[in-house]
């Protein structure tokens, strides 16, 4: 069932008691360009829904994918991530970062089987008042449109929503998406530039990977569960899930129980040690 | 405290969580000592109570060494040795083997809890097994509890 | 060309098993030796496999040792990642050149601790794993790895930089180039080993396509506990447990289709192996192999298949294979295969090919560039007289990339190759080895000790978890401790001059690191303390790396007390350090040589043509042995002619005396230094021992009307008469396995079939109407020998196999012979009536073996051969040091077989002889004489013999001990055992012991103390 048609259902039933449902919408803001754009927004009266609640940040990178996946993970409807345009960063290349990041949101927002659309970057300057009510209106009718977020109601769109949250955690995410800007603008310890397409070729597996194996041990933190069972719960080939499972093993992450019959299971270790 | 008596069984166990196990672990050089680095190598995680004591040959540990560590407040001795027939030395830990089960029998004459005392086969190539061994040795010691001589209450 | 022309160095190619025992040898008897490998790492398919048979050893614990001394070893010098490009010049005179690829590593400064692989982002799979398993980037093959140097796959990085960033000790250089050498050897050793046969090329068993159909290679990782799933036997589709496994043979062996018509020679025992390990890792698992022909035809390994089938319940079916097919829903697979002509099909839950040995991918360009010839399956050219030559003088071979074979063959013939390249340039022995110059040692016995504790950080390692300032506060807190401090990595050169400097400045007179493992860097420390004037005994080391750090991550606190407890029993050990002596044995540097047959003489010469004076006894009249009666090999060769050759080249050869009809009465003494007495009355002194008495024909008197009907004749009696024309009639039956393979004698005697083709062959031959029956159990020409078996079959020899269980019947009827036999494959019974009945009967040991044995303290099997040291590694010595084996009186083998190992014992004998004096172990035992009572308890604990009860010189009436160091390996066992406390291990007193034992318990005494 697509999130979509999901909502439509949902849309109607009112979810928290018997008030209309409302979209929730969190807005990160750099504080030279969008929050000044925001300002200028309420001093020139433009008005745009209430929906949504505003964070200010120094810059748009410090967005992170951790404090989106937070948020949704909260049961955020929508978020919105407004920066300066392209080249009038006020930390030089913050924003640069910040789409790169946004990039790898998209990419776990995906995995976990949310809407990218409910995650929204848009540039707005200092200047621009009128398009931050703007974006701020369209994005509200957006989420209307979508419903809620099915975080609250499906506990394993939930489970999906921290394991992308633990994945956006690795070092080797963070790592692969840190490095990025610079891989393809200024070359590689090699002094290559890297292809954009094979880059962002490794992120995307990367991405699911890390994903995956976030899951897994989301999963089987709650109770052991066997390769097959996983497979169907997360719907991916079980060849795939025991190789993950092989290197979370090697990490020291999960643990062999006590197999039922010829199926072994597996159960996540709480840092600690094994107990 | 009260004066607990080796054979005291029932004193044997610890009160409360704060009792930490001391355990005295003699690895062969060739197999368990190289079978422990391998669990570290692969990073693998057990309980820190544990201390090894290298030695050449598993069949070096004399029952002497056994009977110091309890007297001296072990709560627990292992001793790992090559699968027995990896031993570098060919034959040695056979001759271990018969050790430790008659120590074993010892241990329970002075009214010691036998399982104090365990052997483990342990390869250079078992990191996991070390680890299993580790982990299981500490919980077993954890529920006999403090050794008498550490006055195990 | 003049001798002093020659280069005392050898090059080896290729650093698997078979390069590691060349360099060993090599460098242990006085040459240079360059190990020339590949990949980043040396170790080969060795390192690779779980176990091995016949004995379940575990691979890596019995191969680590050598690694380790290989890399060590200060007489070879390793060059990974190398490829050779020329070679130039001759036999004695080579000139090499070749590049070493970048590594992107300083090997000088990778410690290799792993925190850059830890870090790196880039996952790739894992070829040491068979692509079960995930590496990165910037990895090692394998955790045990030597050199032990993370490098760089160029192709699968993106230079992130990560690596560089976390690497402390700035070993990471992205702009290293590819190196060139030119080295100047003057021998050559080929050893590349093999690669595995494709299995995809046997497209009908699915491999490749398939989950759940794997390669004998990849299921070794998957039993391996180093593998990806820890030892648990699960299948790659959805990691169940597989209650029925198959085992499918001969995967591109004996199969003209993909054009390897040899066997593989290893399959069935790797397979009978596996299918063990599974059950036992697994009780409920049911293995099942599917075979043509089972060729357990080694030493012992007929017991090994037997004890598969009746102790573990493998199933065996003797069948063809059509062809694999996988249930989609359920991923199993079901075998379809012919048995006794009847089509059957069954379901497993994973389907293991046994892939066979092909030439190493390298095989042609390392033909080309080295200019030696390969032989028609691209394996390299030797000859049967020459097994471990290459058609290039001067070039050697050994391992599988001259024939596939298991590891104990490739052990003693990577020795054999040894010896030879030594043989070709023995008057350059000794030219090109170092020895280090050390300062004189400081006298410490009357010394208190000063103890210097350096602590390592290892980059992040430790320090990372173990508060390492803390720890070396602490250390300096402890008695005797003069001296603390914390290094970034103790192990780098810069810390070694620290330490150095810090030993003057301090008078210390014991160090403690506080780091990883001994197993790898104590020898390291060692040495530097010697630099600074210390005996290398008065340094000991904490393991709060691997043994702490490592595995306590997030338990910092605990972690931090952990590594003081474990500097504290160092330093409390430290403290009761004594300086020891390495004691030197005088080394007699002549050979003795028992057995005047191939093997022995092959040796002998050997042995002469690299300096040394050999005594040669044989208890015949004549010698030549077994060849002087074999009349064919199977390859063509002539082997009286080669006998005789070889005997009169030994008579005329001035360095090799010859006994013949004597026999050896004692043999008394140890390694350097032997006294042998014949029975005739020389006396004759060496520093070693080669047995060489080979074995005999088995007669069966009473078995087959053997020995009452004049047509029944034992293999060897028939060639004989083949030979002289006397074979009368036209047809003949061979019955094989007759003494072999059965109640009492329960082995394979491994040249019996093979033998029979040669024969079956020979007839054929002179007469291509005569009409040839072989009966047979499996028939077993392995590895080139299959082409026999086929061109028998295609001179029109009819096979007809019996039941293992109904042996042929044979009767005299008037004379003439009728053999009754049921053949298997049809069930139905056969008559023939042969005007000749050969029985291919079993080897048996010589008489020698059994007398020489007890003289010589060394063990023989329950069938009488001579049982070597170590079924894998160390098939041509025995544990009682300075005694080797050689040929037929190890068990039975084929004549180039006997050779390799002839000249094996030469290369492990060289070990001994080319020294004057030897190194004991300084960690020996010690005897108090005053305490001991001569009880004699010890004695049977030492694996060595090194102990013996004798007179006590002071007190006639008492008995003591005496303990031979020449023969002490210092494993400790007899010291555990002495009731007395007379005994003692030097390094690992009970003293120092119980002090460690203390010093870990000390806490707990103090903590009851405050309590009470």
């Amino acid at each position: 069932m697509t999130e979509k048609h999901h909502a439509a259902h949902h849309g109607k039933k009112k979810v928290a008691g018997d008030k209309e449902w409302e979209p929730k919408i969190v807005g990160f803001l750099c504080n030279w360009c969008s929050y000044a754009g925001a300002d200028l927004c309420g001093v020139s009266r433009f008005q745009y829904p209430t929906n949504i609640r505003l964070v200010r940040v120094m810059c748009s990178t410090r967005v992170s994918p951790h404090l989106v996946l937070d948020v949704f993970g909260a049961g955020a409807d929508g978020i919105l991530i407004g920066g300066c345009h392209l080249n009038d960063c006020h930390y030089m290349t913050g924003n640069f970062h910040t789409e790169k990041r946004v990039n790898l949101m998209e990419r776990l927002l995906r995995v976990a089987g949310i809407d990218e659309a409910r995650l929204r970057l848009e540039w707005v300057s200092a200047s621009e008042g009128e398009k931050f009510s703007k974006v701020v209106k369209e994005f509200t009718e957006e989420m209307q449109k979508l419903g809620p977020s099915k975080v609250c109601t499906d506990d394993m769109v939930k489970a999906k929503v921290a394991a992308a949250d633990d994945a956006s955690e690795t070092f080797r995410l963070k790592a692969l998406v840190g490095k990025e800007f610079n891989l393809l603008t200024k070359g590689n310890a090699y002094g290559d530039k890297l292809d954009p397409e094979k880059l962002t070729g490794i992120i995307d597996a990367a991405t699911e990977d890390e994903f995956e194996r976030a899951l897994i041990l989301e999963l089987a933190r709650i109770r052991p569960m066997s390769v097959k069972q996983l497979g169907k719960v997360m719907d991916i080939p079980t060849d795939r899930i025991l190789r993950h499972i092989v290197l979370l093993r090697q990490n020291s992450e999960i643990a062999m129980d006590h197999p039922e019959g010829f199926t072994p299971v597996y159960k996540t270790i709480t840092i600690g040690g094994e107990q | 405290m009260s004066s607990a008596t080796p054979n005291a069984q029932s004193q044997e166990k610890a009160e409360g969580d704060d009792f930490v196990p001391k355990i005295i672990v003699f690895c062969c050089n060739w197999c368990s000592y190289a079978g422990a680095d391998l669990a570290g190598v692969s990073r693998l995680q057990m309980p820190p109570h544990f201390r090894v004591i290298r030695v050449m040959c598993s069949a070096r540990v004399d029952p002497e060494f056994v009977l110091r560590a309890i007297q001296k407040g072990a709560d627990g001795v292992l001793v790992a040795g090559c699968h027995p027939a990896d031993c570098h030395y060919i034959g040695g830990n056979y001759r271990t083997r018969r050790r430790i089960a008659l120590l074993r029998m010892l241990l329970q004459q002075f009214g010691y809890d036998p399982d104090r005392l365990r052997l483990e086969w342990i390869s250079a190539g078992e990191g996991e097994k070390f680890q299993k061994t580790m982990v299981d040795f500490t919980k077993t010691i954890e529920e006999i509890g403090a050794s008498p001589m550490r006055g195990g209450d | 060309m003049a001798t002093s022309d020659k280069i005392g160095a050898v090059m080896v190619v290729g650093g698997g098993i078979s390069g590691l025992q060349s360099a060993l040898d090599l460098a242990d008897s006085g040459f240079k030796v360059y190990l020339v490998e590949k990949q980043p790492s040396i170790g080969g398919t060795m390192a690779q496999l779980d176990k091995t048979f016949p004995t379940n050893d575990c691979a890596m614990c019995i191969m680590a040792p050598k690694l380790v001394a290989t890399g060590r070893h200060h007489n070879i010098e390793l060059i990974t990642n190398a490829d050779i490009a020329k070679v130039d010049g001759q036999e004695g005179n080579f000139t090499v050149t070749g590049t070493q690829r970048a590594l992107r590593v300083d090997a000088s400064k990778c410690t290799g601790c792993g925190s850059c692989a830890q870090k790196c982002p880039i996952e790739t799979t894992d070829e040491y794993n068979e692509n079960t398993k995930v590496r990165k980037a910037i990895f090692v093959k394998y955790p045990q790895a030597v050199p032990l140097v993370y490098s760089i796959d160029q192709e699968k990085c993106i230079g992130c930089g990560i690596c560089a960033e976390e690497c402390k000790a700035e070993a990471v250089e992205y702009d290293q180039k590819e190196s060139g050498f030119e080295i100047k050897v003057g021998s050559i050793i080929v050893s590349p080993g093999f690669d595995e046969f494709d299995a995809r090329l046997k497209a009908e068993y699915g491999y490749g396509v398939y989950q759940n159909v794997v390669s004998s290679i990849e299921f070794e990782r998957i039993l391996s506990a180093t593998g990806p799933y820890f030892g648990t036997v699960m299948r790659p589709s959805d990691g169940d447990i597989p209650e029925k496994i198959a085992f499918i043979q001969c995967v591109g062996s004996r199969d003209e289709k993909v054009g390897n018509e040899y066997c593989s020679g290893v399959c069935c025992m790797y397979s009978i192996k596996e299918a063990i390990i599974a059950k036992e890792h697994g009780g409920n698992i049911k293995p099942k192999i599917f075979f043509m022909d089972m060729r357990a035809f080694g030493k012992e390994f007929e017991e090994y298949y037997n004890r598969a089938q009746n102790e573990y319940g493998i199933e065996f079916v003797r069948s063809r294979i059509a062809s694999v097919f996988e249930d989609p829903k359920t991923k199993n697979l079901v075998v379809k295969y012919v048995e006794k002509g009847e089509p059957k099909e069954e379901e497993f839950g994973l389907v293991v090919l046994a892939v066979g040995l092909t030439p190493p991918e390298d095989a042609e360009t390392l033909s080309k560039v080295m200019k030696f010839g390969l032989n028609d399956d691209g394996f390299c050219q030797t000859g049967a007289f020459t097994p471990v030559s290459t058609s290039r003088p001067g070039v050697f071979v050994s391992g599988a990339f001259s024939s596939p074979k298991d590891i104990p063959m490739t052990v003693a013939e990577a020795s054999g190759a040894a010896a030879k390249a030594a043989s070709a340039i023995a008057s350059a022995r000794g030219t090109l080895v170092t020895k280090k110059e050390y300062p004189a040692e400081i006298d410490v016995s009357e010394q208190e000790a000063r103890i210097g504790v350096f602590v390592c950080h290892c980059g992040i390692n430790i320090g990372g978890v173990v508060k390492v300032p803390s720890v070396a506060e602490y250390a300096r807190s402890l008695p005797n401790v003069v001296y603390a401090e914390e290094n970034l990595y103790t192990c780098s050169q810069d810390t070694q001059e620290k330490i150095k400097q810090m030993v003057k400045e301090h008078n210390l007179n014991r160090v403690v690191v506080a780091s990883c493992t001994p197993r790898t860097h104590e020898p390291l420390f060692q040495n530097t303390i010697k630099e600074a004037g210390l005996n290398p005994y008065l340094f000991e080391m904490a393991n709060i790396r691997d043994q702490c750090s490592w595995i306590h991550l997030h338990e910092a606190a605990a972690a931090t007390k952990k590594a003081k407890d474990l500097v504290r029993m160092a330093v409390a050990k430290s403290r009761l350090l004594e300086s020891l002596e390495n004691l030197t044995i005088d080394v007699n540097q002549q050979a003795l040589v028992v057995g005047g047959g191939a093997s022995g003489m092959v040796a002998a010469l050997e042995l002469a043509k690299q300096g040394v004076k050999v005594h040669l006894v044989e208890k015949e009249k004549e010698l030549g042995g077994n060849l002087l009666k074999l009349h064919y090999l199977p390859s063509g060769d002539d082997p009286v002619e080669y006998v005789q050759s070889l005997s009169k080249e030994v008579a005329s050869n001035q360095n090799i005396t010859v006994y013949t009809g004597k026999k050896v009465k004692s043999i008394d003494g140890y390694v350097g230094n032997f006294k042998t007495t014949l029975e005739s009355g020389e006396e004759i002194e060496h520093g070693t021992v080669i047995l060489a008495v080979g074995a005999q024909e088995y007669k069966p008197e009473g078995e087959f009307l053997y020995g009452k009907n004049p047509g029944v004749m034992t293999l060897l009696e028939f060639k004989d008469k083949l030979k002289k024309g006397e074979v009368k009639g036209n047809t003949h039956a061979f019955i094989q396995c007759v003494g072999s393979r059965e109640e009492g004698h329960p082995n394979c005697s491994r040249v019996c079939c093979t033998g029979t083709m040669t024969a079956a062959i020979k007839v054929k031959e002179k007469n291509p109407d005569a009409k040839v029956f072989v009966l047979y159990r499996d028939i077993r020409t392995y590895g080139f020998r299959e082409k026999y078996y086929k061109d028998a079959a295609e001179k029109g020899v009819t096979f007809i196999r019996f039941d293992d269980g109904t042996k042929p019947t044979v009767e005299d009827k008037g004379g003439k012979i009728e053999v009754r036999v049921t053949d298997e494959d049809t069930g139905k019974e056969v008559l023939l009536t042969p005007d000749n009945l050969v029985l291919a009967t079993g080897t048996r040991p010589s008489e020698g073996s059994e007398e020489l044995a007890p003289m010589l303290k060394v063990p023989i099997t329950k069938e009488g051969f001579f049982l070597e040291a170590h079924m894998k590694l160390r098939p041509v010595d025995f544990a009682t040091e300075g005694v080797y084996v050689a040929g037929l009186a190890h068990g039975p083998k084929f004549l180039d077989e006997s050779i390799g190992q002839g000249l094996a014992a030469v290369a492990r004998a060289m070990t001994v002889l080319s020294k004057e004096t030897l190194e004991a172990e300084g960690i020996v035992a010690s005897l108090d004489e005053t305490l001991c009572d001569g009880c004699g308890i010890c004695v049977p604990t030492c694996e060595y013999k090194a102990l013996e009860i004798v007179p006590d010189k002071k007190d006639e009436e008492k008995k003591t001990l005496d303990i031979n160091i020449g023969l002490c390996k210092g494993c400790g066992a007899c010291v555990g055992s002495c009731p007395s406390g007379a005994l003692t291990q030097m390094g690992f007193s009970d003293e120092q012991i119980v002090a460690m034992i203390d010093a870990a318990l000390e806490e707990t005494v103090k903590n009851q103390e405050v309590k009470q």
